[in-house]
């Protein structure tokens, strides 16, 4: 491996990096994915509240929209206008962003507008607030993503078979899997239920009752994304980051089209490693946290 | 979440009334905009595009009979599905039906569609009577959302323009995913027990209408300056129709307030 395809992986994983924090903080502050199921229910069981509802779809069909349309953005500014790529880019991410703003406003009216017998109102404070925040990070996310896919795609010594927007819709289904898999339990299991205890897991007559007032007033979407951005935003950028770097390291090291073997070996190592990290990671993790003060072991069958 | 289980959701416009717009408006924007492209320059292509408006109305409408019957989370799926079935029939369509290729790639999606809702409801039992008309409709939407935004693309409905100016190019990418979200986000956005057939619809019309506006974005770079009137058209469709659903969004709301604190619970 030379060493401009040493910094490209480099860039690459840092850009993945802060594009998984930027879109686990983004679908956050929306309450979008999986902990969307419970915004939805607090109205139905009594809490109407002022949380952004942003039901797009789940985060991978929503990122992968506006890393595509970002992607094809800056191809057509690329490729028919000879425009500077940083530049096409940036503005390939602003026409994303756009379509996450008009995407995310009609998600929050209708849903809330779909539950009026519940008293939930339409907050437009809210959506101006939230929508820019929302728009931001999509922004950011889209950015990074295009950016990793002009990489592969124009400029890796070995570019890859698939033209920049398919790139970039494969990215962003990733990294919006990586979000929802990732960084929502942060949000969803334990900022929604700050009332219950500390991992304690959701139990079924909780659900719906989300936490909907802050140290001082009414909670926002915006403390949530506070919260989330010290762990859940990081972690997720991390778990992409490394998907990104580990997946290309491997077919940089070696040559994919005489060395596929070695390149599926490595991958395989890869995985078993990290399998190993993750059950030592948990058997530690039960073992200083757990069990909870009212688990009293696992009832015979 | 869904709107009463197992009943289906009241509808205003009958199915069969929102097919026959979705499936000959579809198609006969395909058509006149690879009739009239090489004589206009293709400037007559924005025209494809407006036809896959009423497509996806009638795609986001079966996604609404469908996903009445308590798919809260399958609402997603159920877009991807559509456009899923619909890519790879309008391409086989297109491949191997030369002039009739749209028309036999919609139909071909459709009967693909009626074959996925059959093995749903027979196979797998998820029992919803409207299955078999909802997967059939879906694949038509889809089959025509991706060829007339594929057509915009590249001015023309001959598979080998669209596979080098849609395919080859990756803007399939943008068509794909645009046009499954315009499916799949109007019933997803105004999932509730308060959901109505006006406001979805509405709203479809405006995801539509940015499905277009993307594709007119690629069409650039393909067609290159008859695209921007593609970009525009969808544009000004999607200013009128977003303020129609803000207006259905303030009728149907329980209030739309500049601010306030939390509001008392209805129980």
């Amino acid at each position: 491996m030379d060493a401009f395809s040493m910094g490209l992986l480099a860039a690459m994983g840092a850009l993945a990096t802060v594009a998984g924090a930027s879109e686990d903080i983004e679908s956050d502050v929306g309450s979008q994915s999986n902990p969307n199921s419970q915004v939805q229910l607090a109205a139905q069981v009594g809490f109407p509240h002022r949380i952004y509802n942003k039901a797009i779809s789940g985060e991978p069909p929503s990122n992968a929209l506006w890393c595509a349309v970002a992607a094809g953005t800056a191809m057509v500014l690329i490729e028919k206008f000879a425009m500077p790529a940083l530049l096409s880019i940036a503005l390939g991410a602003a026409v994303a962003a756009l379509f996450n703003g008009v995407f995310s406003t009609t998600a929050y009216m209708g849903r809330n507008a779909s539950q009026a017998r519940f008293n939930q109102y339409v907050f437009l404070d809210v959506l101006r607030t939230h929508t820019t925040t929302i728009m931001a990070h999509a922004w950011i996310t889209a950015f990074c993503i295009t950016c990793i896919s002009y990489i592969m795609a124009y400029v890796l010594p070995m570019t890859h078979p698939f033209p920049m927007p398919l790139i970039a819709m494969i990215w962003g289904l990733a990294v919006g899997a990586i979000g929802s898999s990732t960084g929502d339990v942060h949000y969803g299991a334990e900022r929604e239920f700050q009332n219950t205890p500390f991992g304690a897991g959701l139990n079924t007559m909780d659900s719906g009752h989300i936490v909907r007032e802050a140290e001082a007033g009414v909670r926002s979407s915006i403390d949530n994304a506070w919260f989330c951005a010290k762990f859940g935003g990081p972690a997720t950028g991390m778990a992409f980051g490394l998907t990104v770097f580990l997946d290309n390291w491997r077919a940089t090291i070696f040559d994919p089209a005489t060395q596929g073997v070695l390149v599926v070996a490595t991958g395989v190592v890869i995985v078993i490693i990290l399998n190993i990290y993750n059950k030592m990671l948990e058997n530690y993790a039960r073992k200083k946290y757990g069990p909870y003060p009212e688990y009293k072991g696992d009832i015979e069958a | 979440m869904s709107v009463a289980a197992g009943g289906g959701a009241p509808s205003k416009v009958e199915p069969m009334k929102l097919r026959i717009y979705g499936v000959v408006g579809g198609l006969v924007g395909i058509y006149l905009a690879s009739l009239l492209g090489p004589m206009t320059g293709n400037w007559a292509s924005f025209i494809a595009a407006l036809g896959v408006i009423p497509a996806v109305v009638l795609g986001a409408n079966s996604v609404r009979r469908v996903c009445s019957y308590g798919i809260g989370t399958g609402v997603p799926s159920i877009g991807m599905l559509a456009l899923g079935m619909g890519i790879v029939a309008a391409m086989f369509g297109l491949a191997i039906g030369g002039v009739i290729g749209p028309i036999l790639g919609t139909a071909i999606a459709m009967g693909f569609g009626y074959l996925i809702g059959l093995i749903t409801n027979k196979a797998i039992k998820f029992n919803i009577p409207v299955m078999e008309e909802g997967t059939m409709d879906l694949g038509g939407a889809g089959a025509i959302t991706l060829l007339g935004l594929s057509v915009a693309v590249s001015g023309s409905a001959d598979y080998a323009a669209i596979q080098m100016s849609v395919i080859a190019t990756g803007y399939i990418a943008v068509v794909f995913i645009a046009g499954s979200l315009a499916i799949l986000h109007p019933f997803n956005a105004n999932l509730g027990p308060d959901e109505t057939q006006d406001r979805t619809l509405t709203h479809a019309i405006s995801t539509a209408a940015l499905a277009i506006v993307a594709a007119g974005i690629c069409g650039i770079g393909t067609i290159g300056l008859p695209s921007v009137l593609t970009v525009i058209v969808g544009f000004l469709v999607w200013i009128v129709y977003f303020k129609k659903f803000f207006q259905l969004v303030k009728r149907d709301a329980a209030g739309v307030v500049g601010t306030g604190l939390l509001p008392p619970s209805a129980q």
